[in-house]
């Protein structure tokens, strides 16, 4: 079943063509890693997934409904609804930084589903179980390391009970010895059949945990297939010197 | 030079220093919502909102507060017409005169505040579902607020020490009787009581806010 389903889709940022032309579908439990150069694309075409982007052209759908078709965006609750599926964790985490841990992951439930505050307690509980972080429910942000920061990122994206996760650069930020708590996470939710879309540096992440790896270079998909095709077989001169210089 | 002179003195200016502290209080508790309602006017996207708000802004940082008093108390009533009906309580005139003028400098100091937050705050606000209002009183303010802190509490500080403009406007205030003092008794006592009462109300101030710092630090 197709989750997000990507066609023609096309942005510029005054005269420079970002996407062009990109064609692509997620299905139900994919875990699609997004490769590629810095510039050609690949955050911008995340961030057009859920509406922090505005695109120029082209179709984006998600679970069936059109967020955007040829170009045409519905009205804005309409938007809202549908990026609601959708959960976003970011490079630079964005938490809240005047709330404490828990409160991060409480907050948009409450002013957003009205759920009770019992409910949300128990649910952010064994979240932060999850993610091993229930000693520090009560710090604030800043007291975090960056691997705990982001971990509590996807806690709280996950409290929206998002059909579909992206991820943005999730370890680009960290020192390279917290990358490992943060992918051990998504590995987790990889095998609970999240879907998930990561743009990522982390070729041992795409390679192990990927089942789908897509190639971007100067706004375009230039490959896309299994890791195992894509790593070891790659059809494209562009991915060939990409891969060579990311091993 | 007795003690018991200093207490004579005191009595009057003390007296003096509840009409700083009130006029403080008073300009504090209006200018900072109304300098608020200013940034948020200022950064509107209806654009001669906007434009009214900086044009405000810049004729009150742009001219001295003793002008803006001045004008208040005495130029009001000349106003052909209407300045009969402009006539205010000196006090009132005065109080009125600093909430207009602090309000654009905590305008200011908020718009610092705002800048000053990341844009990946937006970013997540808009993704986990809040609407704007949610994401303004949830997200933006309580961190523009702490952010601004420090620069409120070095503008309240000011404010106490601006007070003594209301000598200008002859409202008895705490520089009126220590002055009243100096000419009368020929000595320069009832100036150093005054300095260590301002001493005393900054310090009391620095403390407060250094208190709010510390309880808002998310930390």
């Amino acid at each position: 079943m197709a989750m997000i389903e990507v066609s023609n889709l096309k942005k510029s940022f005054g005269k420079l063509d970002v996407l062009k032309q990109l064609t692509f579908t997620v299905n139900k439990n994919d875990v699609v890693a997004v490769i590629g150069p810095s510039g050609s694309g690949k955050s911008t075409m995340l961030r057009s997934l859920v509406h922090l982007e505005q695109i120029d052209a082209g179709s984006i759908s998600v679970v069936g409904e059109y967020l955007v078709k040829d170009g045409v965006y519905p009205r804005l609750p309409e938007i809202k609804q549908i990026t609601s599926k959708m959960g976003m964790v970011f490079q630079h985490f964005n938490l809240f930084p005047h709330l404490t841990v828990q409160e991060n992951l409480e907050i948009a439930p409450k002013l957003v589903k009205k759920a009770s505050a019992s409910e949300l307690r128990q649910r952010s509980t064994e979240l932060l179980g999850k993610i091993g972080l229930t000693n520090r429910a009560k710090a604030y942000p800043a007291n975090l390391s960056g691997g705990q920061k982001q971990r509590v990122a996807i806690a709280r994206a996950l409290m929206m009970d998002p059909e579909i996760l992206l991820f943005d650069e999730p370890t680009s930020a960290l020192d390279p010895e917290l990358t490992g708590e943060v992918l051990q996470v998504m590995k987790d939710l990889a095998e609970e059949q999240m879907t998930m879309i990561v743009v990522t540096h982390e070729m041992g992440f795409a390679k192990e945990v990927a089942n789908r790896v897509i190639f971007m270079d100067d706004g375009e998909i230039v490959e896309s297939g299994h890791p195992s095709e894509i790593f070891t077989n790659p059809q494209f001169d562009r991915t060939k010197v990409f891969l060579n210089r990311s091993f | 030079m007795s003690i018991d002179y200093i207490i004579s003195i005191l009595k009057p200016m003390l007296e003096g220093a509840q009409m700083t502290v009130l006029l403080f209080i008073i300009a504090i508790v209006v200018s900072i919502p109304l300098g608020f309602l200013l940034t948020l006017a200022v950064s509107s996207i209806i654009k001669p909102l906007s434009w009214l708000a900086q044009a405000y802004i810049y004729i009150m940082r742009g001219t001295p507060l003793l002008l803006q008093l001045l004008f208040i108390c005495f130029g009001l009533p000349m106003i052909p017409g209407i300045g009969e009906y402009l006539v205010l309580d000196r006090f009132v005139a005065a109080s009125l005169g600093f909430i207009l003028n602090y309000a654009a400098y905590f305008a200011e100091i908020f718009r610092g505040g705002l800048l000053a937050i990341d844009k990946g705050q937006y970013e997540a606000s808009q993704v986990l579902g809040l609407n704007k209002w949610q994401m303004t009183t949830r997200i933006i303010m309580p961190q523009m607020f702490r952010i601004a802190l420090p620069a409120v509490a070095n503008e309240s500080v000011t404010l106490v020490k601006d007070t003594a403009l209301l000598y200008a406007v002859a409202v008895p205030e705490l520089l009126h009787f220590a002055e009243t003092a100096v000419n009368r008794d020929f000595t320069i006592v009832p100036f150093v009581v005054a300095g260590i009462i301002y001493l005393v109300m900054t310090l009391v101030l620095t403390i407060v806010f250094k208190w709010i710092e510390k309880r808002f630090r998310f930390e």
